[in-house]
């Protein structure tokens, strides 16, 4: 058997090992197909373990079902939105449309999902995701999490091996929800799998295994490679074989090498200059395979080999023709990234500053920020070629990619770079703007001072010109900062002026954020004007379609009346802002707000509603969400409170992810549960150090509410504390004053069962303490009725009773929470079926609470029991 | 998954409400919270005057999950405290069947 033959003895149809993986799939398909409720699956693997034919093997045995496909490229910088752009010249129609148009990658992910909704099932493939530009990244976690509603199977691949801490797919893997994909790991071949494909050719197939590891890429290169031992690498082996075609072939081969993923024909037959005479033996013999209208190497691995090894001189001119050809083809407005791949190959720095900044502004254009930011970087290696302009305009526009991006330093470089440009070229409106933007990224980099400086420098210089949108914004700026610093005055100063100046140059974008910043200042301080400037910023923004702004001013102030205790301005806010957020994919924000209303619902003694909320932010948010800290915050809370185990784990992994941010509105509360917990379980040494840095931090930036919080418990602990000269919030006020019962009251008042308890440990006589512990024992907080038992006994008291369980709330017929639930809607009229919809529980679990009630109630009748429970009193309101 | 032990004391006011409430139990767990909860055993508590309780032994995928199985199924829950490891010295007397 000839050696070049070995492709297909590999071909498909014949894939070893497979089997299973090759099962989960069909399996996950049908379940797709039966239930009509999509499902994502990652196929993992290292380069060359035969994902692409696994993949292959899969969509070839599925007969009519509809199969798209697209892959990722293996550019630098790849295309933005690659693989769509191949998805939509299979489907043509909207999607094509819109990828035409230019649309961002949530128009896009809906276009997609309404062509998988026609299929029964549709399997969409997309490859090599570890290649991914942004906006396809954003489009694959939009599509995952919309999966569900249509019926269609996404398979997507990468290289696990290729993801380091920070790659932007590892981020995206670790938000996926564990429940929504499924995860395969495609290994290496058995030794035994090796020896039959070795067979044939008589080689010692352990020293093949050995040597491959098991890699089917290199296992199938080797045996192809018609050495007599085994090549050291992969690469030695894709050589060795390339050693033995003719030259006609071997020209060939070398111009596909130096295209990144695949070659079209006319571009072949552009670099092989026309001679594409042994192009079909070069496909016969499995060097190269033959899609529509174009070929490629079977392996990246084999393509960069070949590359890499091309002489200088040929590598060269190959690129200079590649690039010469895509030029000049018409239309060609995906190729800009390939274009620029090209111009660098060939060291064409004029190609470069033409192309570069093209290829960046579609990739911005489409959301794809890290593709574009790389592409100005390419451009400005070669800034002393530009003209002044340009080049400031370039870094001005690389310095917004890197901030979009969080590429803080490096966006604050560019700025710098481009401001000492406008100076010298006497652009002061530029330049202004300049100084504002530095100073928002210094305050993004937490250096205020900077920022201040910054900000009031751009007001400075654009004073001196005619009124305009910068000046506007520029105070807008201030009066941003000045808000930040609880500085109303300032804020409403600025502001005020910000928007005068923004209504007389037509700039309404300024006017709702000035209004933003004046309102958040007044909430901050406690005055309710501040509220209705934050609504009129809120309907502003929804009239201008501002829909990121809209999420965002509901869940600040949803969090900051959260955090001043103020509920039920809270939950109008926190409602209304996730309900927004449900139908337009502005997850993180909802889960943002997720987390705050597990918070409020913890602090007004609902504890099961938080526990439910808390739950569904952890099912809902991955390791790499920030606003997964809320969710451990109030987990671990509620079971410290109950005594429930495993309380410390949540709080502990809380506590090392609020630090690597290090804010205090995510150190916060988690710093509190930890010192509540420390406190419930005595460890008063522990809760000293570990309260102390955030105590600091929190009286620095007179963030009040926590502070007086932290030294609540720190003298509750036994420690010595000292008052802070400025006003702390009422109930703690009193209970560092001594005034025990008021300090209930105002607890009490605010809303918050648990802390008014609590409070009554610091002094209460013996019918206060007795009060607390049937308060703590209703909430089911186990863990301070212990403290309530000791300190009764303490006082001597002998009879410290049990108690109620916290499932049954007293009431005089002794139903239950969920029995009363069940009877206020049995009383309106609710069937047992609509209350069960209406709980979310099973019809046969109403049932049985049906029959509980009527027992307890001793009557016959549901009509019966609903007047008897009227004639007590017993419904909710 | 984890084994938790669950105090349920004085939870129902006869032998007979506990089977009520058993059969309930089992329904939740098994239509569903299948992939939640797993109900492993009880032990019948006799509380004397205060009726009957348990102590039951779940597979549990987090201490929520068994709060939520018990809010669902309407089971009181006093105490739920984590098994590290079950060692068996003789079998039970006279087990019965659920």
């Amino acid at each position: 058997m000839q050696r070049e033959d070995v492709t297909a003895v590999a071909a498909p149809g014949q894939l070893l090992e497979r089997a299973d993986e090759l099962g989960q799939l069909q399996e996950s398909l049908h379940g797709v197909a039966r239930s009509g409720r999509g499902q994502a699956v990652l196929l993992a693997g290292e380069a060359g373990i035969g994902k692409t034919a696994l993949a292959g093997e899969f969509c070839a045995g599925l007969g009519t079902t509809r199969v798209l496909t697209g892959a990722c490229d293996a550019l630098h910088t790849p295309r933005a939105l690659g693989p769509l752009l191949d998805i939509a010249m299979q489907t043509r129609g909207e999607l094509a449309r819109r990828v035409d148009a230019g649309a961002l990658p949530g128009d896009l992910a809906a276009a997609l999902l309404d062509e998988l909704r026609r299929g029964s099932p549709t399997v969409v493939v997309i490859e090599d995701l570890h290649w991914a530009d942004e906006a396809t990244l954003d489009l694959v976690r939009l599509l995952v999490r919309r999966l569900n509603a249509v019926p269609a199977l996404a398979l997507l691949t990468y290289r696990h091996d290729e993801l380091d801490r920070r790659h932007p797919l590892r981020v995206l893997l670790g938000e996926l929800p564990r429940a929504a994909v499924t995860r395969i790991v495609l290994g290496p071949l058995s030794a035994g799998a090796v020896a039959t494909l070795a067979g044939p050719y008589g080689i010692d197939a352990r020293r093949l295994h050995e040597r491959t590891g098991g890699n089917p890429f290199y296992v199938t290169e080797a045996l192809a490679a018609g050495t007599a031992r085994v090549p050291d690498s992969v690469r030695d082996a894709v050589l060795a074989r390339v050693a033995r075609v003719s030259r006609p072939a071997l020209a060939l081969l070398e111009a596909v090498a130096v295209v990144p993923q695949r070659t079209e024909l006319w571009l072949l037959e552009a670099l092989a200059e026309g001679d594409l005479g042994a192009l079909e033996a070069c496909v016969a013999s499995g060097m190269l395979r033959a899609e529509a209208g174009a070929v490629g190497f079977r392996h990246e691995i084999a393509r960069v080999a070949i590359e890499e090894t091309l002489p200088p001189d040929r590598r060269l001119a190959l690129h200079r023709r590649a690039l010469a050809a895509l030029a000049a083809a018409p239309g060609g407005q995906a190729d800009l990234a390939h274009i620029v791949h090209h111009a660098e190959a060939a060291g064409d720095v004029e190609a470069i500053l033409r192309y570069a900044p093209r290829a960046a502004r579609r990739a911005a254009a489409v959301g794809a920020h890290r593709e574009a930011s790389d592409q100005y970087a390419r451009a400005l290696r070669f800034a002393d070629r530009l003209a002044a302009p340009e080049r400031a305009d370039l870094l001005d526009r690389r310095s917004y990619e890197c901030y979009l991006t969080g590429a803080l330093p490096d966006a604050i470089e560019a700025r710098q770079r481009a401001l000492a440009e406008h100076l010298l070229l006497g652009d002061r409106l530029r330049a202004g703007d300049g100084h504002r933007w530095l100073s928002r990224l210094a305050w993004f980099s937490g250096e205020t001072a900077t920022a201040e400086r910054e900000a009031h420098r751009a007001v400075e210089v654009l004073e001196q010109l005619a009124e305009g949108p910068e000046l506007a914004m520029a105070c807008s700026n201030v009066s941003q900062l000045r808000m930040l610093a609880s500085d109303v005055a300032g804020a409403r100063h600025w502001g005020t002026r910000a928007i005068e100046i923004a209504e007389r140059t037509g700039t309404p974008e300024t006017v709702l954020h000035a209004l933003a910043n004046i309102g958040t200042a007044e909430l901050q301080a406690g005055l309710d004007e501040g509220t209705e400037k934050l609504e009129r910023s809120l309907r502003l923004a929804q009239e201008a379609g501002m829909e990121e702004h809209v999420a965002r001013a509901h869940s600040n102030i949803g969090a900051i009346a959260v955090y001043q205790r103020r509920y039920r301005l809270a939950e109008r806010f926190l409602e209304a802002g996730m309900a927004y957020c449900e139908g337009r994919d502005l997850d993180s924000l909802l889960l943002f707000m997720l987390g705050w209303s597990a918070r409020s619902a913890l602090e007004q003694g609902r504890w099961e509603e938080a526990e439910a909320r808390a739950v569904a932010v952890l099912d809902r948010a991955g390791a790499a969400v920030p606003s997964r800290v809320y969710g451990l915050a109030v987990i671990g809370r509620l079971r410290l409170r109950r005594g429930d185990p495993e309380a410390w784990e949540p709080l502990d992994e809380a506590l090392e992810l609020a630090m690597q941010s290090g804010e205090l509105q995510r150190l916060g509360p988690v710093v509190l549960a930890r010192a509540e917990g420390r406190w419930l379980q005595g460890e008063h040494d522990l809760m000293a150090a570990e309260t102390e840095r955030t105590l600091a931090l929190a009286l620095d930036r007179r963030v009040l509410w926590a502070a007086a919080e932290l030294i609540a418990w720190r003298r509750r602990a036994g420690l010595a504390v000292e008052l802070p000269p400025c006003p702390l919030p009422e109930p703690f006020h009193l209970e560092l004053a001594g005034d025990v019962a008021g300090a209930s009251a105002a607890w009490t008042r605010i809303g918050c069962p648990y802390e008014a308890a609590i409070a009554l440990l610091s002094g209460a006589g013996e019918p206060g303490l007795r009060h607390g512990l049937a308060e703590v024992q209703r909430l089911g907080a186990r863990a301070a009725a212990r403290h309530f038992a000791r300190a009764l006994r303490e006082k001597g008291v002998r009879d410290v009773r049990q108690g109620p369980r916290a499932a049954t709330r007293s009431n005089s017929a002794g139903l239950t929470r969920r029995e009363t639930e069940v009877l206020t809607h049995l009383a309106g009229g609710l069937r047992n079926a609509e209350i069960a919809q209406r709980l979310v529980i099973s019809e046969k679990t109403v049932d049985h609470h049906v029959s509980a009630i009527l027992d307890k109630l001793r009557a016959r009748t549901r009509t019966q029991a609903a007047a008897e429970a009227r004639r007590l009193g017993l419904l909710d309101r | 998954m984890q084994l938790y032990a669950i105090l349920r004391r004085s939870g129902w006011r006869s032998g007979a409400d506990l089977e009520v409430a058993a059969r309930r139990s089992a329904q939740v767990g098994h239509e569903e919270m299948s992939t939640e909860v797993r109900w492993i055993r009880s032990y019948v508590l006799d509380e004397g005057r205060g009726g009957v309780g348990t102590v039951c032994i779940y597979e549990a995928t987090s201490p929520e999950a068994i709060r939520k199985h018990a809010r669902l199924a309407d089971l009181p829950l006093d105490e739920i405290v984590k098994v590290s490891d079950t060692v068996i010295v003789r079998p039970d007397p006279t087990p019965r069947p659920a």
